[in-house]
């Protein structure tokens, strides 16, 4: 159980006082917010909503929970027929988007750079968002990459925590063997309809899809080379268990299929959503690859609020972003502890929440672990096609397991991702 | 006298018949006509989401150099040159033998194997998913039978991936379409069996050589029907791969789930998503012909 | 004796078999359906073919996501309404093509068959920056719409239309009737059968369609049946059990449908495909 530290709770008042006096203009509207996931930015956004009516009775929230995809959808529809009254005020967009949306609807999201102070969030979030000197949107999670494991099957293959500690990837598969004969468990679940892997193998090197001037760079891109090789390796070592989707991935460590997970650290919420499994995890730094830059840390999606021009509640939703994302340091305790949301407010990470241990890791310290990887993150360019490339590249994951020549493969996703990216 | 006047009575006819068909000319006018028109427009412009310049031809060229674009072509054709012989002929088969007059509890067949068209795409594809799963039972009683001795991997393997679409869409429509062959076939003189039986021509060729010529303007009709519906194939691709993204490998990608790709997924390309759509359209109005040329000529 | 009677019973057995075969395959998803929404998530997931006892959870946690008067209510009357409308509309049209015949309207009608060709993808753009014009986005107006005047449907009433007695509108026309009162007096009773397939057909279109009202309708209050499963579906921890409650219940109005029509529904086909 979590509990309020001095500070926050001097935080929270001082913040309190302050909007008292800040908040001189009256409103009174409803604001829209479309997002996806209940058990993380749905329930974050509600939590949000809550402190700002608090303050604020004549606010109200209306937060629309869509899958993902739909959201994109109705988002990419209503913006390329014109239709602005079908949009919400505010709407959430995962950062490997961003840019394609601010580049392919000028005017569409309204600029924020006046009224927020972007000074104290990481810079990687700012700089996605930016565009022609002018910041738009509310940087929110961080993808955060971490090594989850079950320290219950890793133990009876013999394997300790301190085992886990700083590998490479040629070592996880080592123990990934070790785990299959001794527990009959598979060492981690791969989802090949998804790039993700890939990504974070590839980031943690340092190198994305497109060079720092967003053009496109694969033939030539060491590390998505090496990341490659090394999904190759997992996949001939079989090692792995294939997973369709995002569910059935999900799936592969929900039911205790597989040992490991690894990913971004707001995979945290469903994690501890399974409670039988409680004490049974432990989280470890990623495996790093044997290549020049190659790190033990990396990023997977994380995503942020925008507000939409054309809103009603312009001033309003930028009001409530500015005073709860902006400012409002126990929200991210509270967030954290209860969704694993790791904000990217950098003044956030002094909170008590994130030095607390965490039982069901077995008592270690995670969120402090993850704030230490973030620092560590490599920065790369999301560019704007990355979705044209990824869906390149997850095309030859099946080709990779069949022992394809990786020249050939790069090539391949070469020749397919610049017919995407006209 | 108003309607003694030739003429007048002749335009108040004529207007009367156009009242018929005028909502429906008016609805089509708007809601297909002005849309078709609208995408043509738009297929001569490129670029990014609103952000677009004239392109010209432009987009023809990038058609034939973009290789995504010649898989979902290919997945498309082969979608549809598999599936709709199976389905077609099975459902001809089912007719058949649901039309002999003694068969008991052919009410119960019929009824059974037409249950699938009930059921919502979205909805039989979530049940198909879950049937399929790697451990599901679907596996389990193929293992079960001995058919397979390792599970098959449905939504992962290219190949099996294709092939769990051509089983669901079979599953969805072979009922339908036996309904239409069933329907036509009570229309048939029953004698001309009872000569042939009689006559001692087997069941086979009963099927071949009544059935199947008696039945040619129906079996036309669904062809060309199920050409269409699966050229434009999108529902139940999207619904049954993962995130409907059209994998694994782009395997079960259609030029349907494509222009959706191009329209939703990736940076906003509603010029060249629109040349896309032209392609299934010229690909159908080939087909179709194609279809009515061939069994025009063996009449 | 017995092996001669035997081989003369082998191509009935084997035609009982094959059916049989054909039968079970066509009813097992719906068993299925049945047995997992009595199963927890896991269990759907492997394949458990018995009963199990998580039926009051499943339909408990899926009432607490989904606000199911309101969901219902919206797919009925856009199918209702949506099939209603269809029918007048293109059943007018299929008269209207079939007893008045010009050239003019024989070009319109194949230039109508043409357009089945073009794809629903191709149409969505323009078709949703209409809707906003209109302002009836987040409407079920806009859902219903682009649907009404269906080429297939146009095309079903002008075949059917072949099979009504040409005497009986004579006969009609001699009493002194308009063409308004033979096709409301006559011919719709008469074409009963072909209208009650008509609604078999168009009201699964209706409440079975997808894509369209996914992108047209934006807000939970207008959300159908449809959307909500594949949201279920689709959501970042989907429970199986609970999707299966809404998979049960999007499948009972058609199936009711097609069982309380059945017989109409086979006459009708009948009447549009002499």
């Amino acid at each position: 159980m979590y509990h309020k530290s001095i500070l926050s709770r001097f935080a929270a008042a001082a913040l309190a006082g302050a909007s008292l006096f800040a908040s001189t203009a009256a409103f009174a509207g409803e604001v829209t917010i479309w997002c996806w996931d209940p058990n993380f930015n749905v329930a974050i956004m509600k939590e949000a909503a809550a402190r700002y009516t608090a303050k604020h009775p004549d606010t109200t929230f209306n937060i629309v929970d869509f899958a993902k995809t739909d959201v994109e959808q109705k988002l990419q529809t209503a913006l390329s027929s014109g239709t602005t009254d079908a949009l919400p005020d505010i709407v959430l967009i995962e950062d490997y988007g961003a840019q394609k949306y601010l580049q392919s609807f000028p005017g569409a999201f309204a600029p924020m750079s006046d009224k927020v102070d972007y000074s104290g969030f990481a810079p990687y979030k700012v700089q996605l968002m930016t565009l022609d000197d002018k910041v738009y949107g509310m940087p929110f999670d961080s993808g955060v990459t971490g090594l989850y494991y079950r320290r219950d099957y890793l133990e009876q293959a013999g394997f300790k925590p301190e085992d886990m500690q700083d590998l490479t990837w040629d070592r996880f598969i080592e123990i990934g063997r070790e785990v299959e004969a001794k527990t009959g468990h598979k060492m981690m679940g791969l989802d090949v309809n998804d790039a993700g892997f890939i990504r974070i193998l590839m980031q943690s090197a340092g190198g994305w899809y497109f060079d720092d001037d967003g053009n496109l760079s694969i033939e030539d891109n060491a590390a998505l080379r090496a990341a490659l090789e090394t999904a190759q390796k997992i996949m001939k070592a079989g090692v792995y268990k294939p997973a369709a989707g995002w569910n059935d991935w999900v799936a592969t460590f929900t039911s205790g299929d597989v040992a490991t997970v690894t990913t971004g650290v707001w995979i945290t919420g469903t994690v501890k959503a399974q409670a039988d499994q409680a004490g049974k995890w432990g989280v470890a730094p990623i495996p790093k690859m044997n290549i020049e830059g190659g790190t033990h840390a990396s990023n997977l999606g994380g995503s942020s609020w925008y507000v939409l021009e054309s809103s009603g509640e312009k001033d309003e939703a930028i009001d409530f972003l500015n005073e709860i994302y902006a400012k409002d340091i126990d929200f991210y305790q509270k967030i954290l502890v209860n969704q694993g949301a790791v904000g990217s407010l950098m003044a956030a990470r002094t909170g008590a929440a994130y030095s607390e241990p965490d039982a069901f890791f077995g008592g270690e310290k995670v969120w402090q672990n993850f704030a230490d990887w973030l620092a560590k993150v490599p920065p790369v360019n999301y560019g704007v096609f990355t979705n044209e490339v990824d869906t390149a590249v997850f095309a030859h994951l099946p080709s990779l397991a069949k022992d394809a020549n990786i020249d050939d493969v790069l090539k391949a996703i070469h020749s397919q991702a610049e017919g995407q990216i006209q | 006298m108003e309607t003694a006047r030739p003429g007048g009575l002749k335009r108040y006819y004529d207007v009367n018949e156009w009242l018929f068909v005028g909502p429906a000319l008016a609805l089509i006018a708007l809601f297909m006509l002005y849309p078709i028109a609208y995408s043509l427009y738009l297929s001569a412009f490129s670029g990014k989401g609103m952000m677009v310049k004239f392109a010209g031809f432009g987009n023809i060229i990038r058609l034939t150099k973009d290789p995504v674009f010649i898989t979902a072509l290919t997945n498309t054709i082969t979608f549809f040159v598999i599936q709709v012989p199976i389905m077609i002929t099975l459902a001809l088969i089912l007719a058949s033998l649901l039309n002999n007059p003694r068969l008991k509890f052919s009410g119960f067949f019929r009824t059974a194997i037409f249950l699938p068209c009930v059921s919502s795409l979205v909805a039989y594809s979530v049940l198909f998913k879950s049937m399929f799963a790697l451990d599901g039972v679907v596996n389990s009683a193929l293992e079960t039978i001995g058919i397979i001795s390792e599970p098959i991997s449905w939504f992962t393997e290219p190949f099996w991936a294709k092939t769990l679409i051509i089983i669901a869409l079979t599953w969805r429509w072979t009922g339908y379409n036996m309904i239409f062959y069933l329907a036509a076939l009570q229309n048939i003189d029953r004698s001309i069996y009872e000569a042939a039986r009689i006559d001692g021509v087997p069941a086979w060729a009963r099927f071949v050589y009544i059935t199947v010529p008696m039945l040619k303007p129906v079996i036309l009709f669904t062809t060309v029907i199920s050409t269409i519906g699966t050229i434009q194939l999108f529902d139940e691709v999207y619904n049954l791969s993962a995130e409907g993204k059209g994998g694994p490998a782009d395997s079960t990608l259609t030029l349907s789930l494509y222009i959706y790709n191009l329209t939703f997924r990736y940076m906003p390309s509603f010029g060249y998503a629109a040349t896309v759509s032209y392609v299934i359209v010229v690909l159908v109005a080939l087909l179709s012909l194609l279809q009515f040329y061939v069994a025009r000529e063996r009449r | 004796m017995t092996t001669q009677r035997f081989a003369r019973a082998l191509p009935d057995i084997f035609q009982y078999v094959f059916l049989g075969i054909a039968a079970f395959l066509s009813i097992f998803p719906f068993i299925w359906m049945l047995i997992g929404a009595t199963n927890k998530n896991n269990d759907i997931i492997q394949g458990r073919l018995s009963i199990g006892s998580s039926l009051q959870d499943n339909i408990a946690s899926f009432l607490t996501k989904v606000d199911l008067p309101l969901v219902m209510w919206n797919s009925i009357k856009i199918a209702i309404i949506g099939t209603a409308i269809t029918m007048l509309v293109s059943s007018l049209a299929g008269y209207g093509f079939e007893m008045f015949r010009s050239k003019w309207r024989e070009r319109i009608y194949s230039a109508i068959l043409l357009t089945l060709m073009v794809p629903f993808a191709a149409l969505m753009i323009p078709l949703f920056k209409m809707m906003g014009w209109g302002g009836l986005i987040n409407t079920h107006t806009a859902v219903i719409l682009p649907g009404i005047a269906s080429a297939f449907i146009i095309f079903y009433f002008r075949q059917a239309s072949k099979a009504f007695p040409t005497e009986l509108r004579d006969a009609a026309k001699m009493d002194g009737l308009k063409e308004w009162q033979i096709f409301f007096y006559i011919y719709v009773p008469v074409m009963r059968s072909t209208y009650a397939a008509a609604f078999v057909i168009v009201f699964m279109l209706n409440w079975n369609n997808y894509l369209w009202p996914l992108i047209v309708l934006q807000s939970n209050e207008t959300k159908t049946i449809t959307l909500v499963i594949s949201s279920l579906a689709s959501s970042y921890t989907p429970n199986f059990g609970e999707v299966m409650i809404g998979v049960i219940l999007a499948t009972l109005p058609t199936l009711f449908v097609f069982f309380v029509m059945q017989r109409q529904f086979v006459q009708g086909m009948l009447g549009s495909v002499k």
